[in-house]
């Protein structure tokens, strides 16, 4: 024990009495370290955010769009019977048909015609149950009702950004204008985290979407369907619901499968940049070998000395193996904190949780110190083949 | 290496170094003979120089005696140990404790301390840190220079730097310290204080072996050995007395 601690006390006065050159032998495994945890974290952090927010959406959601039936020229469409026949499924809790209306200038104060012409906010009518299907609340006000649809009466709900645009107030009594038409503002939807479009979207009841817009019926284009038991089952059945075996037909699909896969994309992401960090500790060992090589010419008087005053070739090996650990460890442990600091930099940066695994930091750090004493052994072992006659030039 | 009790003190007369029909041959196309069925004794006590011209082999010897080469025939003992038959290790823990190197160049280490650089020659013994430290300590105050222990090699004269080294030869109580041109790096005044140390170093219990081609330091000795061309040509004793105690 003694014996090892006089060792680390050689090899740490060595590195600290050259401590620029110190500092650039251990930039390899500082790099290659935290290029792996970073990359590794960044990735973990940012599926854990995709994970997270699957949990919220939900995974039962469908989307079920209008595909074009014989009809042509026109905008498919999903008959309003449809939806019904939809809601009468056995696993599907709720359904809410949507039609994007077109060609409609929305406008919430006198002098903004030209803005909101060139950049139109889209205008949809819905069914009364929205909220309910989407499980998205109300931020103020409340949505289009059963009363709204049956008078047709003008009025309106407004997505949250749209409503951060207009600067509307909650509770505040205002009108929108629609090519012209004053709509009365009801209440805020807020942020459809799967159909982020609805924030800045203005809706309607289809009464008052068929009696102001030139729409032949209230048929709308897309169900929004929601099925919290055998989704995937109910979304393969939908098309053929709605269809009935006729030419109108319609595609349905689960939004967060896309999500789903994204955070499945991952690990292939994962691997190639645990071969990346690999390649650059892979470099940083040649570095260290390269560096400690220059280190044992320029003391190779140092060297003599010490095999003149009782230190064997073995010693001498173990000494420069033991300034390649200490390398490796402190370049390992550096890494580690820097990796980890970009990660809780980039986590803090996207609103992620900071995903980062304590055996990840450990593991690399322990191949930092790996890659650091194989890299030293080319150093040591020429180190302890000096001959101390050649390094001392006597007489 | 290994962790070793404290060598043994040679006693007076005790051979502590000898070399056997020594003889050093370079090269392997074209063969250099530096040194030629050489046999020499040093024992305790003795107060030794060793002079001759460049290329007299006189250096290529000290690296025999210092058993830092090994001959190419004949044998080399170390308190009648031959340490051509040992291992590195073995070999390098018999150096460590029955020689001292004092060196034209000093060779101090130059990051480390004055202190540093003598308990250099301590490590790997089985020593206490305080015990090194306190080793080390007294043989800097040896040759007065207790008080410069903290100082690194770039803040000392050429003087005081060969007496850190001298320091540095003497910390493990070595049966014999090989010095190699000792006072080659130093003025006048600085050559003759490192004479003086060496002349007080040496002990009953202690050789001292200078090389060097200046005659004055190898008039300093009391036996002197005169090399030419690989070999040993002259052996005298100087002075009236040849080895203290004797």
């Amino acid at each position: 024990m003694r014996r090892f601690r006089e060792l680390v006390g050689v090899a740490t006065a060595g590195l600290t009495a050259r401590k620029v050159r110190t500092l650039l032998i251990m930039l390899g495994p500082i790099l290659g370290v935290s290029a792996i945890v970073a990359a590794i974290g960044i990735n973990e952090s940012s599926k854990g955010h995709l994970k997270a927010k699957l949990q919220e959406l939900g995974t039962d959601l469908i989307v079920v769009n209008a595909s074009a039936g014989l009809g042509f020229g026109q905008d498919p469409v999903i008959e309003a019977a449809a939806v019904a026949r939809v809601g009468r499924l056995p696993d599907v809790v709720a359904v809410t048909g949507t039609r994007q209306l077109s060609d409609i200038v929305t406008v919430p104060f006198a002098g903004a015609e030209d803005y909101y012409r060139a950049f139109p906010v889209p205008v949809i009518a819905t069914g009364t149950d929205l909220p309910n299907t989407m499980e998205v609340s109300l931020v103020s006000g409340r949505f289009l009702n059963d009363f709204d649809e049956a008078s047709g009466a003008r009025v309106a709900v407004i997505g949250r950004d749209l409503a951060d645009e207009y600067g509307y107030l909650a509770g505040e009594a205002r009108t929108i204008e629609l090519n012209g038409l004053e709509y009365g503002v009801i209440g805020v939807l807020d942020w459809v985290l799967l159909e982020p479009s609805m924030d800045s979207a203005v809706f309607l009841t289809f009464t008052a979407a068929v009696a102001d817009w030139d729409l032949d019926d209230p048929d709308p284009s897309r169900l929004y369907v929601r099925a919290p038991e055998h989704t995937a089952l109910v979304a393969k059945e939908i098309p053929t619901v709605v269809s009935l075996g006729g030419p109108d037909g319609a595609n349905a699909s689960v939004p967060t499968d896309l999500l789903d896969a994204q955070s499945q994309v991952d690990e292939s992401l994962n691997n190639l940049t645990k071969m990346m960090g690999g390649l650059a500790l892979i470099v940083g060992g040649v570095g260290i070998a390269n560096v400690m090589s220059i280190s044992v010419i320029q003391r190779s008087s140092e060297i003599g000395i010490r095999r003149a005053l009782g230190h064997s070739r073995g010693t001498i090996a173990v000494q420069f193996l033991f300034e390649a650990l200490v390398v490796g460890v402190f370049g390992g442990i550096l890494g580690a904190l820097v990796g980890a600091g970009v990660v809780w930099g980039v986590a803090a940066q996207r609103g992620y949780t900071m995903v980062l695994s304590v055996a990840g930091l450990v593991g690399w750090s322990l191949v930092s110190v790996g890659v650091a004493v194989v890299a030293g052994l080319y150093p040591s072992s020429k180190a302890a083949r000096l001959e101390p006659l050649e390094t001392l030039r006597l007489g | 290496m290994t962790d070793s009790t404290p060598p043994e003190e040679a006693t007076e007369d005790e051979v502590v170094l000898a070399l056997e029909g020594v003889s050093r041959v370079y090269g392997t196309e074209v063969l250099v003979r530096a040194l030629d069925d050489v046999s020499l004794e040093i024992r305790a006590g003795d107060f030794l120089s060793i002079v001759g011209p460049s290329g007299s082999g006189k250096s290529t010897m000290l690296g025999l005696l210092g058993v830092l080469d090994l001959p190419t025939e004949g044998t080399i003992r170390v308190r009648g140990t031959d340490v051509t038959r040992l291992a590195d290790a073995e070999r390098s823990r018999l150096r460590g404790e029955a020689i001292g190197f004092v060196f034209q160049q000093f060779h101090l280490i130059p990051h480390l301390t004055a202190l540093g650089n003598v308990e250099t020659a301590l490590l790997y013994r089985g020593l206490s840190p305080k015990d090194r430290r306190s080793r080390a300590m007294h043989a800097l105050e040896q040759v007065d220079l207790g008080a410069r222990h903290d100082h690194r090699p770039v803040q000392m004269s050429g003087g005081e730097q060969q007496r850190v080294a001298i320091a540095r030869a003497i910390s493990t109580d070595p049966g014999v310290v090989l010095a190699d041109e000792p006072t080659g790096a130093l003025d006048s005044r600085n050559a003759e204080n490192v004479l003086q140390i060496f002349d007080d170093l040496q002990s009953p219990e202690r050789a001292v072996c200078i090389v060097t081609h200046d005659l004055h330091v190898a008039d300093s000795a009391r036996r002197k050995i005169s090399m030419l061309d690989g070999r040993i040509v002259a052996d005298e004793l100087l002075g009236a007395g040849t080895r203290v105690g004797s």
